[in-house]
């Protein structure tokens, strides 16, 4: 069987305490660049927007990326949010970026994150393709099951 | 220079304090330091108050005390959780008060560096605990940084303004020359800078600085300062003023040496166009929070560099930066007679348009770029009010991976300027197939750079004799002959000797000879000369030379794990030394010291060449498997690390018939590299070894090589040596390391540099 590809909806997003954008513009254009819609709702998003954000426009894919350091403590409990909502609980969710300040131990916050409910996590020592590679592969798995 | 000719100033007030540094020429420079944790920040403030600088102190505060998460902040606290700056809000008054306690005040005031839009409990809890100083502004802190509407943060501004403008000495910095700065073109940056002082003004402020941060392009940044200055002038007279540089804000360079030079670079833009004030940046920028020690090391760097600097030539201000920044200015100003309202207008009409900022005030429809010639540029203009003085190209769609490029486009510039540099010095190549030579002897060797070089090389020998001599080591002179030598080396030529009518050659490497030594001695060392005709190709690559040294050592009954063990120690101890005893050289040369950090705080990294491929090629670098790390992958691979790391386990046909095949895992050799940090590649190779007959014979076939040439060698192996493992270190490579040399024929006396007929 061929699989279409077909074109989803992403919602790019910071956490609340996270100002930087760059890596909300890239993400933009890189998710663009693979055929999909972004929703990019930017910086500093409270956690309520974020939610209600997620509910609004039913994204296939939730990315957030947080690049000042406190990502993995962030991250936990934006995810725990997310997943206490009914219509959130199976929406892939990926978190990405410079998740910690302590360097080459933002690795040890991976283990955290994928337990407290991320789909994957992608921090900052993965190469873009890996991202690349699990949309590409989500979009397909999306595909078989639409 | 002396700490106490510093002390220019004992005014109590930080603009008065920097008016005065600017009347005796010196450029004050300010760290952007913050740590949730009360003793650190003081910690920090008196390294920065005992800089060998004119300094001011810095309490940055941290992410969440800078949306208002107090709470937030609090937890962390409670929990233990280093934050990313001082939680001012969220620490008890009494705490702050003990901070600053006997630092604060004469001679050194401190400012608070914050990037709130809703910064009113700020800055009650900063005048609470007495500062005066600090900065922002209702544009510049609210659309790169929240999603507050502008609105809010006007009316938010307006009033923090007046309770700045109620203290006496209040000073206040707009932060509006940074403004996602690297992809907007600098004129939009100085009108923001301007209308924001203008707006300070406004609400009362007596004592304001005006900010700017580029270094896309030198000439277009003093431009911009100089268009900066005269803006102020226009639009700022009769209250106290000056001009803060901003080191780049943007993605900053990975190597030490491009950081320090990026950073050095601000200092001399600040200097040489009246700019008073520079905020620095570090060596860590590009990866972590920066300690104490990192900030003291670059504003002292940047005021060396600043005392430097000179004067720029007093240039044209009414460039084509001063004429938009000055257009947009006027077009906002002429919106309202309030310029709160006016700016909010100003970004509803896209008179104001900050390129890719997603702030949803923003229109979103001006974009910029660097064009050919490495300066930024308008692509597309929107509504900006500046139509009838720029044509800009046609629109050109951006990706991410041009985006990519163009963010990075400063650091890959300084990153890679040591390599550009050394290309341009040692090699001219033209069609012809000339090169260039190495400076004459007499420049060469009377050359300061030299001359340092030389002694730090002869301080890093003398440590590592002490250490192999502490650790049962005899040093045994090198042989420079022989029938026969070292048939490995990637595409080098052996150079023949003749020897009483026999064809001898001279060592390419004194493995041969190293494991002949320990019929005698248990553990030995040679620094022993090498001759290898490498491919002209290479003289480009800074670091071949046709004839260099290795520091060789060889111990009977080692695995390669005890020669692993006697690399670390080794290269600790060399270094060690060098760091310790040699401060002022290093500095001479513009190595920082702390570039050794990571090294002298514990193991090495170690990867196996299976992985370094699967790492090489997951970046996109085309590795073969079966092959050392060619010389692009190894600069790759060095240029990720912060400390140097071993390659173990190469394949079997990449190395020499000498390095021992794995009995466990045939076709995998138990070898090693040590990879030097930072882009300087390799330094050290070596491995357990072959030393018995049938398995060398079987491997010299292996290789092409023909056993009969090996007569002294084989027949010795034969009656029996001992099993061993070694190394050799490249000396001249290792002293290029220590030294953060652009090329390795530095750190040779005599240079040799493959294809190139020298002295």
């Amino acid at each position: 069987m061929e699989l279409e590809k077909r074109e989803f909806t992403v919602l790019v997003s910071s956490v609340a305490s996270d100002s930087h954008t760059w890596n909300l513009v890239f993400l933009q254009l890189l998710l663009e660049e693979l055929g999909h819609r972004v929703v990019n709702i930017g910086a500093c998003v409270p956690d309520d927007l974020l939610i209600a954000s997620c509910v609004r426009h039913r994204p296939d894919l939730v990315v957030i990326s947080s690049v000042n350091g406190h990502g993995h403590h962030d991250g936990v409990r934006v995810i725990n949010e997310l997943r206490s909502h009914p219509d959130l609980i199976g929406t892939p969710v990926v978190i990405g970026g410079k998740l910690g300040i302590g360097g080459v131990d933002n690795a040890r916050h991976t283990d955290d994150l994928l337990r407290a409910g991320f789909d994957a996590v992608f921090d900052d020592s993965a190469p873009i393709a890996a991202f690349r590679e699990y949309v590409d592969a989500l979009g397909a798995l999306t595909a078989v099951t639409a | 220079m002396s700490r106490i000719a510093h002390q220019v100033s004992s005014a109590v007030a930080f603009g008065d304090f920097v008016a005065e540094a600017a009347a005796a020429g010196r450029l004050v420079v300010q760290p952007r330091m913050g740590f949730s944790d009360p003793g650190q920040m003081r910690s920090g403030l008196i390294a920065t108050k005992l800089a060998d600088a004119t300094t001011v102190g810095t309490i940055t505060l941290d992410s969440y005390t800078r949306v208002g998460a107090d709470g937030e902040a609090r937890r962390a606290l409670a929990e233990g959780v280093a934050l990313n700056g001082y939680p001012i809000v969220a620490h008890e008054p009494s705490t702050t008060a003990a901070v600053v306690e006997g630092l604060r005040g004469r001679g050194f005031p401190v400012q608070i560096r914050h990037g709130s839009a809703h910064p009113e409990p700020i800055v009650a809890a900063l005048l609470g605990a007495g500062f005066t100083a600090t900065e922002g502004g209702p544009v510049s802190y609210c659309l790169p940084y929240s999603r507050l509407p502008l609105r809010d943060s006007v009316d938010n501004w307006s009033r923090s303004c007046e309770l700045l403008a109620a203290v006496p000495d209040a000073h206040l910095e707009t932060f509006g020359g940074c403004m996602m700065g690297q992809l907007c073109p600098p004129s939009l940056l100085v009108a923001i800078s301007v209308l924001e002082g203008i707006f300070f003004r406004r609400h009362g402020l007596r004592s304001i600085s005006l900010s700017y941060a580029q270094q896309t392009d030198a000439g277009q940044d003093e431009d911009a300062m100089r268009a900066l200055r005269r803006l102020g002038r226009e639009f700022l007279d009769g209250v106290q003023w000056h001009v803060v540089v901003y080191a780049y804000m943007g993605v900053y360079p990975r190597t030490p040496k491009g950081a320090l030079s990026l950073l050095a670079g601000a200092a001399r833009l600040a200097a040489r166009t009246g700019g008073a004030r520079l905020i620095v940046k570090t060596v860590a920028e590009s990866s972590r929070i920066p300690t104490i020690a990192e900030n003291v090391a670059a504003l002292e760097h940047a005021a060396r560099a600043a005392e430097r600097a000179g004067t720029a030539p007093a240039g044209d201000d009414d460039s084509a930066v001063y004429q938009e920044a000055r257009a947009i200015v006027d077009a906002v100003l002429d919106l309202d007679p309030d310029l709160g309202r006016g700016l909010v207008r100003a970004f509803e009409l896209g008179y104001l348009d900050v390129p890719y900022c997603l702030h949803p005030d923003n229109a979103g429809r001006t974009r910029g770029h660097v064009d050919g010639a490495g300066r930024l540029a308008w692509s597309r203009i929107g509504a900006l009010p500046i139509g009838h003085l720029v044509t800009p190209p046609r629109a050109e769609g951006m990706t991410s991976a041009t985006l990519l490029t163009a963010l990075t486009h400063v650091e890959r510039t300084f990153d890679d300027e040591r390599l550009e540099r050394t290309a341009q010095m040692t090699l001219t190549t033209t069609t012809a197939g000339t090169t260039t030579a190495p400076p004459s002897p007499r420049e060469h060797l009377t050359s300061p750079v030299t001359r340092t070089v030389m002694r730090v090389q002869d301080k890093a020998l003398t440590a590592a004799r002490e250490y192999l001599r502490d650790n049962g080591f005899t040093e045994l002179l090198p042989a420079v002959i022989g029938p026969v030598t070292d048939p490995g080396g990637r595409g080098s030529k052996q150079v023949d000797v003749d020897y009483y009518g026999h064809r001898y050659k001279l060592m390419t490497s004194a493995i041969l000879y190293k494991q002949a030594s320990l019929l005698g001695f248990d553990k030995m060392f040679s620094i022993a000369p090498n001759v290898r005709l490498e491919p002209p190709e290479t003289a480009n690559t800074s670091r071949h030379l046709a004839e260099f040294h290795q520091l060789d050592v060889e111990i009977a009954g080692a695995k390669r794990d005890d020669a692993l063990k006697v690399v670390e120690e080794l290269v600790a101890a060399m270094v060690d030394r060098v760091v310790t005893e040699m401060p002022a050289e290093l500095e001479e040369l513009g190595r920082d010291k702390d570039a050794f950090t990571d090294l002298l705080s514990g193991a090495f990294g170690r990867v196996t060449h299976g992985a370094a491929v699967a790492d090489l090629r997951g970046l996109g670098h085309a590795q073969s498997a079966d092959a050392e790390i060619d010389w692009e992958g190894e600069a790759i691979l060095s240029r990720k690390s912060s400390r140097p790391f071993f390659i173990t386990d190469y394949p079997k046909g990449s190395r020499g018939f000498y390095d021992r095949e794995d009995p466990a895992e045939p076709g995998v050799l138990r070898n090693f590299d040590l990879i030097a940090p930072e882009g300087f590649g390799e330094l050290c190779s070596g491995s357990e070894r072959e030393f018995e007959y049938a398995r060398i014979v079987a491997r010299m076939r292996e290789t092409g090589e023909n056993p009969a040439k090996y007569g002294w060698y084989l027949q010795m192996v034969r009656e029996g040596i001992p099993a061993s493992a070694g190394f050799g270190i490249g000396v001249q490579r290792f002293v290029r390391y220590l030294c953060g040399l652009d090329a390795v024929w530095q750190a040779s006396a005599y240079p040799k540099i493959p294809g190139v007929v020298s002295w």
